[in-house]
């Protein structure tokens, strides 16, 4: 490493003393302040650029490099004009585009990204520019391997010049570091190291493409979590929910651990013995998250907390085991989601609007792997996500699917916490599919039911001759007159009813015509009633089946007839007695016996009806 | 055109007590197709009203049981 940078500085004061770009020299760095973040194991260089156009063109594009070997470990670069006079002001407005670019004339162990200008920088103007740029990996442990009661010491290695294709008027350069020991850094003139705060600089004229190494060497104790493979499955239910299951397989990405681990010197002294480790895990997942749950293979972990608020849900998760350096731990966080805060309907399309990255705090992803599940039926699929990522689609077979459901997939590689912006996934949904799921349950229970009904109706007797099949035969046909005889003398008995209906109408209301007609209607019903009755009996007596039964129905149609008689006797009085207006006293001695007879009657009748019931 | 949020037919508190409500119905008819079933002779069945009383009983079941299914976590 120290090698490279040595070659590469030479090599950069050579090209700059032997030409200089007739490109490069339009634009000048008026004044650069670079901040480098080491306080966590993601490495943030905030820079802050001002930028003049020298020359007499109108300037479209400005071009940042980093070395091949920084580049490499590049995971996010956005840079923002900043619109505000001073510091303090924060840059408003989405970053401007960056792509990856390779000009003339360069050297080779450059990277360039040039930033597109809105509105083109014209003759002697300059702008300010706020460029962030995330980088993992980016701190080597250094020694790789320590014991557990040894501090976890890390090498960054970074230029104190700003190595750029401009020439920089004046720039200077502050490092953060974590709250804990500085083991050595270059000092250069002018180096001050206060606190936790590194300051070099500032440098004055340095030409472009210039590189000046320097090596810090300090101790960072922050949670090193490296998730190797990350793979986000987001599924989409149209009933109201969205579903995200996370499989996590992280590892401690700092200085690897040798030697014994020793549970009691952990547990007594943490921060003596196993300061570099990491414990505990924060997620934050969005407000209103519900069915939480987090296990890996062997089940539930029940070492973790939630609670949330109308902002967030904050989970902290506790792996089964503290982890060292090397060491590595896989599991599973799932959570459900209300649907109406993240799907929504714009142009006859339904879209999710989803957060890309993995909602725990400062984790390094080498590869995620987000899995959008789609329900059935959805078509015209398209994704929209801030920066480039791989895409392709696949098929997931769930609950009541017939052909499965789309899945996007979407691959990035080198995540951080930036990444972790909303992204869109559009498709076309008729609302009527949604009916396909509770019409196959439907069908699924009519088809029991038809089975069933296919069952009592099929004849699956082998022989249509034997005893016992015609014996059954008849029986059933002595079963359904019966039942046919029953349903006769129930309307009999209803008639009945009606008849002593109208009796009670007339000593209501007095009106004796209404009263003869129900009678006259109710007489000729029955008349009727005992012209079917006949076939049905003579039947009953000629089949030898119902033998046991024959002498119950005969009662019963005796009897009913008995009672029908009598009732049209005490209809007939009493209709007469009010023609002839007497008192209501007259009218009950003159039906008092037909009356009691009446009700006895009526009630062996229903026994009797009852008792054919059951047959 | 600002984006609507979609949500479900049915709000989801209700998903419990429909899937009750729908079930209990379903189970009745069922029972009452069965009564049916066991009651009468081969001569006086009727298809029309066994196939009646079982598409009914069928379609309760179906959406009673999918109302069941998404009140107890698995949304289909």
């Amino acid at each position: 490493m120290l090698r490279f940078a040595l070659t590469l500085l030479l090599f950069t004061l050579a090209f700059g003393v032997l030409s200089s770009s007739p490109v490069f020299s339009d634009l000048i760095l008026a004044k650069v302040d670079r901040r480098i973040d080491l306080t966590s194991q993601i490495v943030r260089i905030t820079t802050s650029l001002k930028v003049e156009n020298a020359g007499s063109n109108p300037i479209s594009e400005i071009l940042l490099s980093f070395p091949e070997n920084q580049a490499k470990h590049l995971a996010y670069l956005t840079a923002t004009l900043n619109e505000g006079k001073g510091k303090g002001k924060a840059s408003s407005g989405a970053g401007l585009p960056t792509e990856v670019v390779i000009p003339k004339d360069v050297p080779d162990s450059l990277t360039f990204y040039s930033l597109s200008l809105p509105k083109g920088l014209g003759k002697g103007e300059s702008l300010l520019l706020d460029v962030l740029a995330v980088f993992t990996h980016a701190l080597e442990p250094f020694p790789e391997k320590i014991s557990q009661a040894d501090i976890q010491l890390l090498l960054f290695q970074d230029t104190a010049h700003f190595l750029s294709p401009y020439k920089v008027m004046v720039q200077s350069l502050a490092v953060k570091l974590p709250e804990a020991r500085v083991e050595s850094y270059t000092k250069l003139e002018g180096t001050k190291l206060s606190g936790s705060e590194l300051k070099y600089g500032p440098f004055h004229n340095i030409p472009p493409f210039s590189y000046l190494p320097i090596i810090i060497h300090f101790e960072n104790n922050q949670p090193f979590a490296v998730a190797e493979e990350l793979v986000r499955e987001i599924e989409i239910s149209h009933w109201g929910n969205v579903q995200v299951t996370e499989h996590y397989n992280l590892f401690h990405g700092g200085a690897k651990s040798k030697g014994e681990f020793s549970r009691l010197d952990y547990q007594a002294r943490p921060y003596v013995r196993g300061a570099s480790a990491f414990r505990r895990l924060v997620a934050r997942l969005p407000p209103r998250a519900h069915s939480v749950y987090y296990r890996d293979e062997i089940g539930n972990i029940s070492t973790s907390s939630l609670w949330g608020d109308s902002k967030k849900t904050e989970l902290e998760i506790e792996p089964r085991y503290p982890l060292f350096g090397g060491w590595r731990t896989a599991f599973t966080i799932g959570y459900g989601l209300p649907l109406r805060d993240f799907l929504f309907e714009s142009d006859g399309k339904r879209f999710l609007n989803f957060s890309f990255g993995s909602p725990i705090n400062e984790l390094v992803i080498d590869t995620l792997i987000v899995k959008v599940v789609l329900p059935e039926g959805s078509k015209d699929i398209s994704a929209s996500v801030p920066f480039p990522v791989k895409q392709w689609q696949e098929t997931k077979f769930s609950h009541l699917d017939l052909v499965g459901r789309p899945v996007v997939v979407l691959e990035k590689n080198n995540v951080v916490p930036e990444h972790n912006e909303h992204f869109q996934v559009y498709y076309k949904f008729n609302s009527l599919s949604m009916l396909r799921e509770p019409l196959m349950l439907i069908f699924g229970f009519f088809f029991l039911f038809v089975a069933c009904i296919v069952y009592m109706h099929a004849d699956l007797s082998i022989s249509k001759s034997s005893a016992s099949y015609l014996a059954k035969v008849q029986w059933e046909e002595v079963q359904a007159t019966v039942q046919q005889i029953h349903n006769i003398i129930s309307h009999c008995l209803t008639a009945h009813d009606k008849l002593e209906a109208s009796l009670r109408d007339l000593s209501r209301t007095g009106d004796v015509q209404a009263c003869k007609a129900t009678r006259k209607s109710v007489d000729s019903l029955l008349k009727g009633v005992s012209k079917d009755l006949k076939p049905l009996v003579t039947f009953l007596q000629s089949s030898p089946q119902a033998a046991h039964i024959l002498p119950k129905v005969e009662e019963l149609i005796a009897k009913e007839r008995d009672l029908q008689e009598r009732l049209m006797a005490k209809h007939t009085t009493v209709v007469d007695c009010y023609e002839k207006k007497l008192g209501g006293r007259e009218i009950e001695n003159r039906i008092a016996s037909n009356q009691q007879k009446i009700t006895s009657l009526r009630q062996e009748v229903d026994d009797l009806m009852d008792f054919i019931d059951e047959i | 055109m600002a984006p609507k949020a979609i949500t479900s037919p049915v709000p989801d508190s209700l998903y419990p007590t429909l899937s009750v409500l729908t079930l209990a119905i379903g189970l009745v008819l069922t029972a009452s197709f069965f009564i049916y079933e066991a009651t009468t002779s081969r001569k006086t069945r009727s298809l029309a009203q066994e196939l009646t009383t079982g598409a009914v009983a069928s379609v309760f079941l179906g959406f009673g049981s999918l109302f069941l299914l998404i009140a107890c976590g698995v949304y289909v």
